[in-house]
């Protein structure tokens, strides 16, 4: 209740904007109340799930280290501004940046440093290099606070890293078998600088996209590579040759060494039945030689005749010697098998 | 209505509270933010450096006044500087450097905003390294040779000769200096052209004659290898068939050393069964056996 009596001067001259505002408030009020929660909602923040959040008091950062100043993904309640301020860092996002700082640019003719990306390697041959680096935020208030701006710094850092690396390596090397070290060099130069930058950064790759010499040399580039080729080809042909020749050889020699073996065992057993069969008859032999001989006789000769080609029969000769015989023998097919054939019997040559 | 116009009054009271010292705070205090410096000024005289992040206080304006800088660290990238090595190599290079503000106020007087810094960073390190490149060969900076190369001392110069001229001037602090751009100039690069064609071919000749080289010793120590697998083999087969004969010999020696009357007629008798064959006549007399039967006058 206002103090009763005559009004002060200022009274007098606020009395307008008292009534105003006491009108406002009459209307307001629910508003303003409205207002003063909400102010006092806005110190909660939601964390999303790839970043981390750094809260600030009076400017400072809360917390001494790194794990007592980084707030996971959820809710995070702090005080409203200007007292506390929530600073969001996405620190599982992966980003990428292209880096054609050393790319080769319009048609490839002119060799202006200022129009034309390029590298020297070692052997001071000219490439032309096109990468894509991925990053994401390692140390986030670095990152938020002190660091240099993630995409000039990373362009920068690593277009030396890979100045360098190249400028250490021959063109040969880099054009072949060296890429994967030349990389690897110039990534961990990278992550070297972006670290004495306190950029807050971590490089988890870096690609050459491109890596090519000039365009005006790839021809020459070509014949180099199509030698290359062709000498590898000859080397595996000959290898192919040596893998072919030798298992042939290999297995004559050990077919060859069975074959003996094999014909070794057979001719021994042969031996040692036929000793064996010769001892049995030998014993036979000395019982009734006669008997023996007679049988193995017979049974020889008539095995021959049997197997002959002709037989001639001659009649004994008269007085101990043939004087005068002669045996014509014919063609095979014109042979009887066998007999006497009167012709050419010993008739003929009495 | 006495108690509503008390609350009112109480309430229109703390917000008038409030809204003063939200003014008078506004007024005097200073937050400074990590990552930030405030430099305080006394009617345009700077009285002190507010560089830890916090509340820090002022006199109101027009008193004091604060000038926030941004702490954080920068890239500079200089442009491209031709410049002539010590083997008298023209090479054109381009460097960056990492800075930031290490002495405000110097930094205010010298020049006042980054963008003023740039221009400044650029002539100095341009000097530098026209001076510090003239005292090294092209091969330190690239080489195959790692004896050769001297990056890590060149960009060491440059960081030493550089660092103390700026802080001290320009109240810049650089903390890393790097070449990011070897080149050379356009009218050279026809000559490494040459030079890389002629390369190629002698590369392209190389590697053939390389490649028909170890490919004919492939084959040839394939071909000698194979030869000696085989000479072994028949080695082999031939001592196996040696002892084998030998083995056999031995067997029908022992055997036909019973009775060699009897071996000697039955080898005959083999002999004779070998030797006649198709292609053989026989011719015998009528009166051998078994066909004399027929002339016997024993008949039966």
């Amino acid at each position: 209740m206002r103090k009763s009596g005559p009004p002060s001067e200022i009274g007098r001259l606020a009395a307008p904007v008292a009534a105003l505002l006491d009108a406002a408030w009459q209307h307001m009020h629910w508003w303003v109340a409205a207002m003063a929660v909400l102010y006092l909602l806005s110190g909660i923040t939601i964390v999303r799930s790839d970043e981390v959040a750094l809260i600030l008091r009076w400017g400072r950062l809360v917390g001494d280290r790194p794990g007592l100043q980084q707030h996971g993904p959820g809710l995070l309640f702090s005080f409203p501004r200007p007292i506390d301020r929530v600073v969001r860092v996405p620190v599982r996002h992966v980003w990428e940046v292209p880096v054609d700082t050393l790319a080769s640019m319009g048609n490839g003719m002119s060799f202006d440093p200022v129009m034309q990306g390029y590298a020297l390697t070692g052997d001071q041959n000219i490439v032309h290099v096109n990468m894509m680096a991925r990053y994401r935020v390692r140390d986030p208030a670095e990152w938020a606070f002190y660091g240099p701006r993630a995409e000039d710094v990373l362009r920068v850092e690593i277009t030396a890293a890979m100045v360098r690396s190249l400028g250490e390596m021959g063109v040969d090397r880099v054009l072949s078998d060296g890429r994967r070290e030349l990389v690897a060099t110039a990534a961990r130069r990278a992550q070297a600088g972006l670290d004495a930058a306190h950029a807050g950064l971590e490089i988890t790759s870096l690609e050459l996209t491109r890596l090519a010499p000039p365009t005006i040399l790839a021809s020459d580039f070509d014949a180099v590579q199509s030698a290359f080729i062709g000498a590898e080809t000859a080397k595996k042909e000959a290898q192919a040759f040596a893998e072919t020749a030798i298992p042939e050889a290999q297995t004559w020699a050990d077919s060859a060494v069975q074959t003996a073996r094999a014909d070794s065992a057979a001719e021994t057993s042969e031996a040692i039945g036929a000793s064996e069969a010769f001892l049995a008859l030998a014993k036979e032999y000395r019982a009734n030689p006669v008997v023996v001989r007679e049988r193995l006789y017979r049974n020889a000769v008539e095995t021959a005749i049997g197997h002959a080609g002709g037989v001639r029969w001659i009649p004994p000769p008269i007085g101990g010697s043939y004087h005068g015989l002669r045996i014509t023998i014919g063609p095979r097919s014109s042979q009887p098998k066998s007999g006497l054939d009167p012709d050419e019997g010993g008739d003929e040559g009495r | 209505m006495v108690d509503a116009m008390r609350t009112q009054r109480w309430l229109r009271a703390a917000v008038g509270t409030l809204a003063l010292a939200a003014i008078v705070f506004n007024a005097t205090a200073i937050i400074v933010t990590e990552g930030q410096t405030a430099l305080v000024t006394r009617f345009g005289r700077p009285i002190r450096t507010a560089a830890n992040a916090g509340l820090h206080w002022k006199l109101p304006w027009p008193i004091d006044s604060a000038i926030r800088l941004d702490m954080r660290r920068r890239v500079y990238e200089t442009g491209l500087t031709e410049m002539l090595t010590r083997d008298k190599k023209n090479v054109i290079a381009r460097t960056f450097v990492v800075w930031r503000i290490g002495d405000p106020l110097t930094f205010t007087q010298a020049l006042g905003n980054e963008g003023a810094a740039g221009g400044k960073l650029d002539g100095l390190l341009a000097n530098a390294a026209i001076g510090i490149l003239g005292g090294h060969d092209l091969s330190a900076l690239v080489s195959t040779n790692p004896s050769d190369l001297q990056m890590d001392a060149i960009e060491s110069e440059l960081l030493s000769s550089t660092a103390p001229v700026a802080m001290r001037s320009y109240g810049v602090a650089i903390e890393q200096i790097r070449l990011n751009r070897i080149a050379l100039p356009e009218q050279n690069v026809s000559a490494v052209f040459d030079q890389m064609r002629a390369e190629r071919r002698q590369f392209a000749a190389r590697f053939q004659a390389e490649g028909d080289r170890e490919a004919s010793r492939i084959r040839s120590e394939a071909q000698l290898e194979a030869a000696r697998i085989r000479a072994k083999g028949a080695e082999e087969e031939a001592r196996i068939r040696g002892e084998s004969a030998a083995q056999v010999a031995r067997t029908y020696a022992d055997a036909h050393r019973i009775d060699p009357d009897l071996y000697r007629f039955t080898r005959s008798l083999e002999s004779l069964d070998k030797l006649v064959t198709g292609n053989a006549t026989l011719i015998l007399r009528t009166d051998s056996e078994p066909f004399s039967l027929l002339q016997s006058k024993d008949k039966p």
